[in-house]
């Protein structure tokens, strides 16, 4: 999925092809004038081309995404199957005799073969029923969607936050390469990829909440209650959580934006007299941004895991303490549960970031 | 090639660090001054002091001695995961290149799946499922490293795979063994070595803060993930708790990383094989 499409991003830009649309859609400024394509042509063509390969990309996505979301259903479902949790001695515990066992195993459906329980489980989960949790017979989807806005707002801030300050960084460490401020962000990247996330948890507690109390060293407060409150819980686990992948964009955006300067396209744009700001933000920013984009997708499933270590840092009651209290207790419906939304969230995560991909630069699709 | 990148000063540098904390795993627990497990509830939550190096935790146990203790359990679980991993996938990774298209396409849609699983709530749900032991946990790290030795081990030996004087070797004949053996394998060794450095640092980094969760260690047990899970509790009474068991791991997984990067460096590694290697290995963690 992400992986093939990550490949073939090289091939775009070609120097003398006039067509590379601009933001708007429309031919770019300084190119347009070499090639004088049919009329028709210019105004439709970037359009039409950019939906198509939206449309393709989310078509192969999908494609992709399917059979491995039903592999990964099978290996959650084989994990709680054949773990050796027994409902009975969970949940009645000690004093479980034999018949209290098999009426469990009855009620619960685990008297059937295997294979029958996995196409129940599978039917209910694709209607939005997981079951219902052993020890307090809450529905898994109600915990699930009790839980699951902590974790995704922690990840999206984080995202959000990676791809501001890393693409700033990486865009002013491509404009300034090899001087101080480039090699300053190449330090700064390498150095904060060492750093787990709770690690860097722990210590903004330690600056922003002991030493400067300004942020709360923890807890969660829900939008509904308060946004300004919501967005101060947010703040310190998101920077946590985000440092790794900011380092990660800012490099590869540096890395995408050096080499797209170094195109015959840039030296034209430059002899024509356009302003260094102008030919980067228009021209080389849409070129050299695919490799940081792919990165983007690459670390969604590391913020959707990452934001489990953070919840515990800063007791956030998100998915992952969910996870772990239910996986610590025996509670198989829950941590199956748990383990499939958050392969749900990754996959349909992937396939924006393809799209998103897929729109920015049109040309991929074709060559992929 | 490995002597190139050790004669590069970061390399080197890389080198020595990762030599001395696989000594402090292997001895480590022999040097620790006091025992790990050792309460003295008269020196609770104290700085740094002669007797106690790096002070002492919430129940008054030594803290040098508990980082020279965990090194092992930290160090040797990413170990044994990593190799679990480069086990199942690195021959599979080889031999993947000789089967046809539709084996080809299920065994990378199932490293998808695999790669797929967030780490961390995939090896929650193995190691409370399966039983919160040391071991599940590594089994599971295993299980979701083992797609990327697959999918970098592949795409570097697609490479070579299609080289001319591999191909005039298969038409001269040339068992298949053979050719893997004496062609394609020297290619991707480099490949090999650099994932295994990243997946290492990937590995440390999942088990510390599977420890720091407190899954595959039971409490009393020392690590650094569930150093930092305690002091974390108590921060307010010793601010510099966190800092010892976060740089061990900092400076080891800094120096996995640069050992990598030198082996890449020093030419062993090339083109789009190193391509593959940053990119799966970015995408495992």
């Amino acid at each position: 999925m992400t992986g093939t499409v990550a490949t073939a991003r090289r091939e775009h830009a070609a120097p003398g092809r006039a067509s590379v649309p601009g933001p708007s859609g429309a031919a770019a400024p300084g190119a347009g004038a070499v090639v004088a394509a049919p009329l028709d042509e210019r105004l439709d063509l970037p359009r039409h081309a950019a939906l198509r390969a939206v449309g393709a990309t989310l078509g192969r996505g999908v494609t992709t995404a399917v059979p491995v979301l039903l592999l990964a259903s099978g290996i959650t479902f084989a994990l709680g199957a054949f773990g050796g949790q027994d409902p009975a001695a969970a949940v009645v515990g000690d004093v479980a005799g034999p018949e209290d066992v098999a009426r469990m195993e009855r009620e619960l459906g685990l008297d059937r073969p295997v294979w029958q329980q996995y196409v129940s489980w599978v039917g209910a989960a694709a209607r939005g029923d997981l079951g219902a949790s052993w020890f307090t017979q809450i529905p898994v989807t109600e915990s699930i969607a009790q839980r699951l806005p902590v974790s995704l707002s922690v990840a999206g801030f984080a995202l959000v936050l990676a791809v501001l300050f890393g693409g700033a960084a990486g865009i002013a460490a491509a404009l300034h390469r090899g001087r101080l401020l480039d090699r300053a962000v190449t330090a700064v990247s390498a150095a904060l990829t060492t750093v787990p996330a709770f690690v860097a948890g722990i210590g903004l507690i330690i600056v922003f909440a002991v030493l400067v109390p300004v942020l709360p060293a923890g807890g969660y407060v829900p939008p509904s209650v308060s946004v300004t409150a919501w967005l101060t819980s947010l703040v310190l686990p998101a920077v946590a959580l985000s440092l790794d992948t900011a380092a990660d964009v800012a490099r590869q955006l540096r890395t995408g934006l050096v080499s797209a300067l170094g195109e015959n396209y840039v030296v034209g744009a430059r002899v024509r007299g356009l302003s260094g700001r102008r030919v980067v933000l228009g021209h080389v920013l849409r070129n050299g941004v695919a490799p940081a984009v792919a990165v983007v997708g690459l670390h969604v499933p590391r913020l959707v895991g990452g934001a489990v270590i953070t919840e515990a840092v800063f007791q956030m009651p998100g998915l992952g303490q969910l996870a772990r209290d239910a996986a610590m207790r025996g509670d198989v419906p829950v941590v199956q549960g748990t383990l499939l939304v958050a392969v749900v969230v990754v996959l349909a995560s992937s396939l924006v970031v393809d799209v998103v991909q897929a729109r920015l630069l049109p040309a991929s699709v074709r060559a992929a | 090639m490995i002597r190139r990148a050790l004669s590069s000063r970061t390399g080197a540098a890389a080198a020595v660090v990762l030599a001395l904390v696989l000594v402090l795993a292997v001895v480590g627990a022999a040097l620790a001054p006091y025992d790990p497990l050792a309460q003295d509830t008269t020196v609770r939550l104290q700085g740094p002091s002669a007797a106690h190096w790096l002070g002492t935790d919430y129940l008054g146990r030594d803290v040098l001695s508990r980082l020279l203790a965990g090194a092992r359990v930290s160090v040797l679980a990413a170990v044994v995961a990593v190799a679990i991993g480069a086990a199942v996938g690195v021959v599979p990774g080889m031999l993947s290149v000789f089967v046809g298209r539709v084996p080809a396409w299920l065994s990378l849609r199932f490293a998808d799946t695999l790669m797929a699983l967030p780490f961390i709530i995939f090896a929650i749900a193995v190691a409370g499922l399966f039983g919160n032991g040391l071991f599940q946990a590594m089994i599971a790290v295993g299980v979701l490293v083992a797609p990327v030795y697959f999918r970098v081990v592949r795409a570097a030996a697609l490479s070579k795979h299609g080289a001319q004087h591999v191909e005039a070797a298969h038409l001269l004949g040339v068992p298949r063994w053979r050719v893997l053996a004496t062609h394609v394998w020297p290619a991707v060794l480099p490949t090999v070595v650099v994932t295994t450095a990243n997946l290492l640092a990937t590995g440390l980094l999942v088990v510390s803060s599977l420890t720091f969760l407190g899954i595959g260690v039971e409490p009393p047990a020392p690590t650094w993930g569930g150093m930092l899970a305690s002091d974390l509790l108590y921060l307010t009474y010793r601010l510099d708790g966190p800092l010892a068991p976060s740089l061990m791991i900092m400076v080891t997984v800094g120096a996995l990383n640069a050992l990598a990067d030198a082996v890449r460096d020093a030419g062993g590694d090339s083109g789009r094989a190193a391509h593959a290697v940053r990119r799966e290995v970015s995408r495992a963690r």
